[in-house]
């Protein structure tokens, strides 16, 4: 057993990485007490070596730890969506105000990070309900820290208290869950193992169902899913930008894989092979794409509606991200291979376009302090090249091409349609529709609006340029080349214990 | 099966009588020795040598009137001090006085209950002492005893992990969580003729366990949190009558306790060394031996009293400190070197 | 309360002396099994209703202490020794101090009596917990509960120190050394939000 475990952990050092990263982050900063950013820096290069580690061992696919963790395509397509997120987060908070207002606390920033993109790089590959719990817990923990992390102004207090008693009541219910199901099972922790307790010995279905419900109620709070999101619009207009971005992008991502994964290996039929497209059979026949539909229905629709009325750009962002949650969940509502693979694609684009957004909101916010939706009048004319990249990053997010955000729909709609999910599609179209109405609501204050008489051109540096067009750039490349990015989302969309 | 139930009722009934004078005696000592230091007399009247004087203040204590503060919260003011006895004198259950004799035919240890987690056990009842403090600092609606009462709690669980973590080292040591097996361990040999006690193994943990023992029993040089000068009167402010002197004898009580887990621990408890060779019949060693604990015991009592009596106390920020900054690095430190030390002997 | 601790503690102990066991031990045996359980049970139902029912949050928390205690007692009767003094350990002594502490520094008043008489919250939540409860009844009566054969022989070894020490690194070693990372965090997490500046 122990020599397993040594033997382990040659395949598991990018989490190592990040593990030494957060010791050293934190021993950087009480050493060099008068220079805070050091840490930042040595945090930064800790998750760039953690990533060149994840796609050192892309083509791996194995379980290490004696069925703790699992490390194949599609854990290592995460924790490079995560990884790649937490670096671009770094690079934002170097440019933040509101995180360099803080300079003391500097040091706890970077390292809280990195424990949380170690918490997600867990997320993803977990196969052991103990280690579904501990990894959710120690993003949770990170996360709730984080979004109060200025805590001067109340709302940032505001947003990690109800962050706080969210998460703690949604791993309280998944706990429930987890412990029915292992009763139910006979004791099974591991994953597989329930797959096969499921498969030999059919259990109650009704405790089935109730023990699902409640993993889902945790899993969805996670990944913001209608009725588990009422936290999401005020943790996200509370916490400091950067962190907002994050848990819009990576949390999600970590959210969404476990969920996947623990879908794919546990309750779907794994015997029945060879069937056409990829279409998953459920144990005992449950109808979960049904729960799974209403879900993303409920999602898409509610974040859309609600977006409608927002004037906070940060809450809009919000119940934007909750609707491209319940796109995503369409993905998998399918229960098929190519729904998995279209979720996937979508997180790549999804990670670019929304991060670029937070970006300007982040640069404007930087300038002039505020984020409300007037403050962007007339900013095509204060600063064009802001306002250009907003359009794109928003016109990407509608899903309207040639951007990026088009693909992702496509491929979505694509293996819905396929699958002869019509209503679903339909549903979503509506929804991207009205989506586009508050986003052009932006576009229409930023150039259709005239600036206020007394505002100037707002300047960036040129760092902070290059990082938006390293943003805006795949945003567009990737809406008019986008082959590597599905034929890589379909290379990844193989588990581990499954053919 | 008949024989074994009463036997530990035996056992118990004795045990808690036993204690409870003792502890009266201790409060006895306590006056005496402190006179002794001070240069002065003690209490010489009240019967022989004053011996009766602790007996004649419990009494006294019983008599007087029990007055509730007004506004003072009653179902829990009546609380804390029944905790804080309770949780003091249920610690002996599981100290060894004496290696296990031959009664009646049947083996018999001279512990209330053998419980295999014995060490668990004690710090498990060591950690619920602070409720007493805290409550009855609580429930006296008076912001000296409020003070009084978060201080001491603040104290005892900051010293609680040292203690703890001292533990650890003894348990590395011996292997097993079991009073009577650790003594049992002790009562070997190094090199042939130094026994095996654990202040010899483990001088740190002994260290530090006796420092945290102070904090816990709230003795000087740790008692600011029942200071008169500073707290008029910590935590017990309020008490009157018969409860205050619970918390009275739940102090003396701790004390007790502490010595005896000490001795139990770290000095050997019943072991009197090279006892074997005096070619006793196994009832007089038995009998030798519990009384080797008793002289340990009173020695550390003694002690506890002469520390007392000898240095000033600490500040509070001081105390904090100590517990957090000092002890703790040191016991963990402690488990490290054990644990390489005895990964190299091997 | 902890008399009743120790009692078992007593009980439990004289169990221990006798290694033997006779006809009449295993009866009585069964019978003080059952009766801890039925008392045990009762304490910790009946302290967690007096919890969520009593309006001063400082006896709240007491009951909650009672509540922790019989459930260790419970754990005990599963010969679980190590888990029953560690809930004891941490839970009640530990986790519930911090609590005490905070409600006391707060000065938490008694809950005002609420004037509302009907609330469609009461309704929802009452329907909710009876449907939970169904649920769990159902859950536990009816289905079957297949366990894997067990590696100890007997029931009693489980809990052991010992073998939680075993299981705990070998087995799950590696959740153990996350949790390590997970209370850092926490531990920096804590210091972050409530440390106040000094100037």
């Amino acid at each position: 057993m122990v020599d397993q475990a040594l033997l382990s952990l040659a395949k598991f050092l990018p989490e190592i990485t990040l593990a030494i990263t957060f010791c050293l982050a934190l021993l950087v900063g009480v050493i060099f007490r008068s220079r805070p950013r050091l840490s930042m820096w040595v945090a930064l290069l800790g998750v760039v070596v953690s990533i060149a580690l994840t796609i050192r061992e892309m083509g791996i696919t194995e379980s290490v730890f004696s069925g703790m963790i699992a490390v194949d395509p599609f854990a290592t397509f995460f924790k490079l969506i995560v990884g790649s997120s937490a670096i671009f987060i770094f690079l934002f908070s170097l440019y933040s105000a509101e995180v360099l207002s803080t300079m003391k606390r500097l040091v706890e920033y970077s390292s809280l990070l990195v424990a949380m993109t170690l918490g997600m790089y867990l997320m993803v590959g977990a196969t052991n309900l103990l280690m579904m719990v501990l990894s959710i817990e120690l993003t949770g923990l990170s996360s709730y820290v984080l979004a109060g992390y200025t805590k001067e102004a109340s709302d940032s207090s505001e947003a990690s208290l109800k962050y706080i008693i969210y998460g703690a009541l949604s791993t309280g219910l998944m706990l429930y869950g987890i412990s029915i199901l292992f009763g139910l099972t006979g004791g099974a922790m591991d994953i597989y193992a329930i797959n096969r307790a499921l498969v030999t010995s059919p259990v109650n279905p009704i405790a089935l169902l109730v023990a699902s419900l409640l993993i889902i109620a945790g899993l969805g709070y996670k990944i913001s899913a209608v009725p588990f999101h009422f936290w999401t619009p005020d943790v996200y207009e509370g916490a400091p930008i950067t962190i907002t971005a994050f848990l819009s992008v990576a949390s999600k991502a970590a959210g969404f894989a476990m969920l996947i994964r623990f879908f794919k290996i546990a309750f779907i039929d794994s015997s029945a092979v060879g069937l056409p497209a990829g279409i998953w059979i459920t144990l005992q026949g449950f109808e979960w794409n049904k729960i799974i539909a209403i879900l993303s229905v409920l999602t898409m629709t509610l974040g859309n509606l609600v977006a409608v009325w927002q004037n906070n750009l940060k809450r809009l962002l919000a119940y934007s991200s909750i609707a491209h949650a319940g796109y995503m969940l369409m993905g998998l509502a399918i229960l098929s291979d190519k729904g998995i693979a279209a979720v996937l694609i979508y997180f790549v684009v999804y990670m670019f376009m929304n991060l670029g957004a937070f970006y300007v909101v982040m640069l404007v916010s930087n300038k002039t302090g505020s984020e409300d939706i007037d403050s962007y009048k007339g900013l095509g004319f204060r600063s064009p090249f802001i306002g250009v990249s907003m359009v794109i990053f928003f016109i990407s997010l509608a899903g309207l091409p040639p951007t990026a955000g088009f693909i992702g729909k496509l491929f979505i709609f694509a293996s819905l349609l396929d699958a002869k999910w019509i209503w679903l599609a339909v549903v979503g179209a509506i929804n991207s529709v009205i989506s586009l109405y508050y986003y052009v609501r932006v576009v229409r204050n930023m150039f259709l609006r005239d600036p206020d008489e007394n505002s100037g051109p707002l300047k960036f540096s040129v760092p902070e340029i290059v990082l938006l067009l390293l943003l805006v750039v795949p945003t567009l490349l990737f809406g008019l080349y986008y082959s590597p990015i599905v034929d890589f989302a379909n290379a990844s969309a193989r588990m581990l214990g499954v053919h | 099966m008949g024989s074994l139930l009463l036997i530990s009722v035996i056992k118990f009934v004795a045990y808690v009588s036993i204690v409870l004078v003792t502890v009266i005696m201790l409060v006895y000592a306590e006056r005496r020795v402190s006179a002794f230091i001070q240069n002065r007399l003690g209490p010489n009247r009240v019967g022989p040598w004053g011996l009766f004087q602790a007996l004649v203040d419990v009494v006294k204590l019983l008599l007087k009137e029990d007055i509730v503060p007004k506004n003072a919260y009653k179902p829990v003011h009546d609380l804390a001090p029944i905790i804080s006895i309770a949780v003091a004198l249920s610690t002996f259950a599981v100290i060894p006085f004496g290696n296990t004799i031959e009664l009646f035919g049947t083996q018999v240890k001279l512990m209330i209950a053998d419980v295999n987690v014995g060490i668990l056990y004690l710090l498990s009842i060591t950690s619920l002492g602070v409720y007493g403090v805290t409550l009855a600092g609580w429930s006296s609606n008076n912001k000296y005893s409020l003070l009084g009462g978060l201080r001491s709690s603040a104290q005892l669980i900051s010293y609680e992990l040292s203690m703890g973590l001292s533990i650890i080292g003894v348990l590395m040591v011996c292997g097993t969580l079991r009073l009577d097996q650790i003594v049992l361990h002790q009562t070997t040999y190094l090199w042939g003729w130094l026994p095996a006690w654990n202040i010899f193994l483990q001088p740190v943990a002994f260290f530090t366990f006796f420092i945290a023992a102070f904090a816990e029993t709230n003795r000087l040089p740790f008692d600011l949190p029942e200071a008169e000068p500073e707290l008029v009167g910590g935590y017990h402010t309020e008490y009157t009558g018969l409860k205050f002197g619970l918390f009275f004898l739940a102090e003396y009580a701790n004390m007790f306790t502490a010595g005896a887990v000490i001795t139990t621990l770290f000095l050997g408890g019943w072991h009197l060394p090279y006892a074997e060779y005096l070619g006793l019949s196994p009832t007089m060693l038995s009998i030798l031996q519990v009384l080797t604990f008793c002289v340990k015991l009173v020695l550390v009592e003694l002690f506890f009293i002469v520390v007392r009596w000898t240095i000033p106390r600490f500040r509070y920020d001081q105390l904090m400190n100590i517990g957090w900054k000092v002890m703790l690095p040191l016991t963990l430190a402690n488990v490290l070197v054990t644990g390489a030390v005895m990964l190299l002997i091997q | 309360m902890d008399s009743h601790a120790v009692a078992t503690g007593a009980l439990y102990g004289y169990r221990n002396q006798k290694s033997s066991s006779t006809n009449n031990f295993f009866e009585s045996s069964v019978t003080l099994e059952t009766f801890l359980f039925y008392t045990l049970g009762a304490v910790s139902v009946g302290s967690a209703l007096m919890m969520v029912t009593r309006r001063s949050p400082v006896m709240s928390a007491l009951y909650l202490i009672l509540n922790f205690f019989a459930l260790g007692g419970l754990y005990l009767s599963l010969h679980a020794q190590f888990i029953a003094f560690i809930q004891i350990l941490v839970y009640a002594g530990a986790i519930m101090v911090l609590f005490v502490f905070v409600i006391m520094l707060l000065n938490l008043g008694d809950e005002k009596k609420l004037n509302e008489r009907f609330s469609w919250k009461k309704i929802v939540g009452a329907g909710l917990s009876f449907g939970v409860l169904m649920e769990l009844i159902f859950v536990f009566a009816f289905s079957k509960a297949n366990l894997p054969p067990s590696h100890f022989e007997k029931a009693t070894d489980i809990g052991t120190v010992e073998n939680i020490g075993m299981q705990l690194f070998t087995t799950f070693l590696f959740p153990f050394e996350v949790t390590s990372v997970l209370l850092l965090a926490a531990i920096v997490g804590a210091v972050v939000l409530a440390k106040k500046k000094l100037n």
